[in-house]
């Protein structure tokens, strides 16, 4: 395949989480910790999701693996280098798509690849196939304020994998979508993710999403957030939501997660849909 | 056929406005029979505005407002964008320079004529400086409020995209997305310079439509004073439908 000589395939690094906390300063000079000393050893290849009730640091925990924000202490560690700044070698999809509304299709595909430098002969080939991929080929050209949200994440997709990051993180990336387009842009990311073997982080608040894409999954608590459960998936993709091991994988977590959320609120809610 | 018809449909409801203030206008005159001297009627002055067309004096004023203001909006541009990109982007800058801005902003245009004159005597450059404080302000605030307002993930995703300077990150994404905003402020600024014509060609002026206003109030001929209005009135719309135009295209925000 095309894509294939573009994007070289097997390029994905682990990432090594150690002791990282996070505390957040009010005006008062007051601290509030937002996450205890977490570690986590993310091996490449390894599509990991995070779940947590809303406010318990899993964002935080991402936006410090992307490099917008440092942690308090401890570090985070990509193929023996610590983390300390934003890299293209670490793709971002973001759950607003943060595509540039000035830019049209292509143009925000291509963001990435101009600023490395990569000729525009060979940029407009990696667009092309990309935008294929994601079957956008035809909106090429279009603005992005013309796309659905939908549309818009897959632009957001084609432009994070088109660079060829050894690393991509997701927040809540199709939190805003409807239910049946998440469903076919899990299935999508699933293809891609296969394709180019690429470590993956995605934060998500729902156990269903995380069980139909990730190989691991990671339970964080309430704020300050620690790991409270962190479970291999061994369910062979594509995952079969009626199935009784992936009902049960769904009931064990939804359950240490009903725990967590009913100490948000002080009294255990009698059940919790899967979503 | 349908591009045709759009810009003649916008037309439409300032030629009813135009035409609505025509008809009041020529119902007071009828009623309160005023001498043509305090208010004269609609024919008169429709009458005013032909002869100075036909004479060609018109083109002489609108050329030398119209001059005045592009030479002082440009200016204007060349000035307050750049410090609006500043001080939206740094905030220890803002922080000294906002309160003198804040300062300087309530103070209108006509309160700089007498140091106008002083600095830069009756020549143009007197002019263009009282049309040039009228311009300013918008343009500044605009800047500084689009730069400020560029959404965060922007920001995130041009950093994680590879802008791994804050020049690139400016050049490549802070700039786009604030130029609605600066484009904007640029529009509002023509407009409020235009309206500062007749205070800065209150001071020895020759020409310009402003000039044309004050002489007619000297020589006691209303009729040219209200053709000069009619003429700035209309012109502001035209410019401002342009700008609207040009802004539809490079605008990708709003819409």
């Amino acid at each position: 395949m095309s894509n294939n000589q573009i994007a070289q395939k097997s390029s994905s690094k682990g990432i090594l989480i150690q002791n990282v906390s996070k505390m957040f300063y009010n005006a008062e000079g007051e601290g509030i910790e937002a996450l205890k000393p977490v570690n986590l050893d993310i091996k490449a290849g390894e599509f990991v999701a995070v779940i947590g009730p809303s406010g318990c640091g899993k964002s935080t925990l991402l936006n410090i693996i992307a490099g917008f924000e440092s942690a308090t202490a401890g570090s985070v560690w990509v193929d023996g280098e610590k983390i300390t700044q934003p890299s293209i070698d670490r793709g971002m999809v973001f759950q607003q798509y943060a595509l540039f509304p000035w830019l049209s299709v292509s143009e925000n595909v291509e963001f990435g690849l101009k600023q490395m430098q990569v000729p525009a002969e060979e940029r407009k080939k990696i667009v092309h196939s990309f935008l294929e991929l994601v079957g956008l080929q035809e909106f090429a050209n279009a603005s992005i304020m013309a796309l659905s949200g939908g549309m818009k994440q897959r632009v957001a997709l084609a432009r994070v994998f088109c660079t060829n990051p050894s690393i991509i993180l997701m927040d809540e990336p199709f939190g805003a979508l409807d239910a049946l387009t998440r469903s076919m842009l899990q299935d999508e990311l699933l293809a891609i993710w296969k394709e180019y073997e690429k470590t993956v982080v995605l934060i998500t608040h729902s156990v269903q999403e995380a069980l139909v894409l990730a190989n691991r999954i990671v339970v964080i608590t309430n704020r300050p957030g620690k790991i409270k459960l962190d479970i291999e998936i061994k369910l062979p993709y594509p995952r079969d939501k009626k199935s009784l091991e992936f009902r049960e994988l769904e009931a064990q977590i939804l359950s240490q997660l009903t725990d967590e959320i009913a100490k948000n609120y002080g009294a255990k809610p009698k059940s919790l849909t899967a979503d | 056929m349908l591009k045709r018809i759009k810009p003649l449909q916008g037309a439409l409801p300032y030629f009813i406005a135009g035409l609505a203030i025509i008809t009041v206008w020529q119902i007071v005159v009828f009623l309160l029979q005023p001498s043509p001297a305090i208010l004269p009627s609609p024919f008169k002055t429709a009458n005013t505005l032909w002869e100075l067309i036909q004479s060609g004096e018109l083109f002489i004023h609108i050329s030398a407002s119209l001059s005045r203001v592009v030479s002082a909006w440009c200016l204007a541009a060349l000035i307050a964008i750049p410090l609006g990109l500043i001080q939206g982007t740094n905030a220890r800058f803002e922080k000294v320079f906002d309160p003198v801005v804040e300062l300087f902003r309530p103070i209108s245009p006509l309160a700089w004529i007498p140091l106008a004159i002083l600095w830069f005597g009756i020549g143009e450059s007197g002019k263009i400086f009282i049309i040039f404080v009228a311009t300013f302000f918008p343009m500044l605030l605009n800047t500084v409020s689009g730069v400020k307002a560029v959404d965060p993930v922007m920001i995130r995703a041009g950093k994680i995209l590879g802008c791994d300077s804050s020049f690139k990150l400016f050049i490549k994404v802070i700039l786009p997305a604030a130029m609605p905003t600066i484009l904007v402020g640029m529009r509002i600024a023509f407009g409020t310079g235009w309206a500062a014509i007749i205070a800065a060609e209150l001071v020895a002026a020759q020409n310009g439509l402003g000039f044309l206003i004050s002489d007619g109030m000297e020589i006691l001929r209303s009729d040219l004073v209200l053709a000069g209005m009619v003429v700035i009135g209309v012109l502001g719309v035209l410019i401002d439908s342009i700008f609207r135009l040009i802004g539809k295209k490079v605008n990708w925000g709003q819409s």
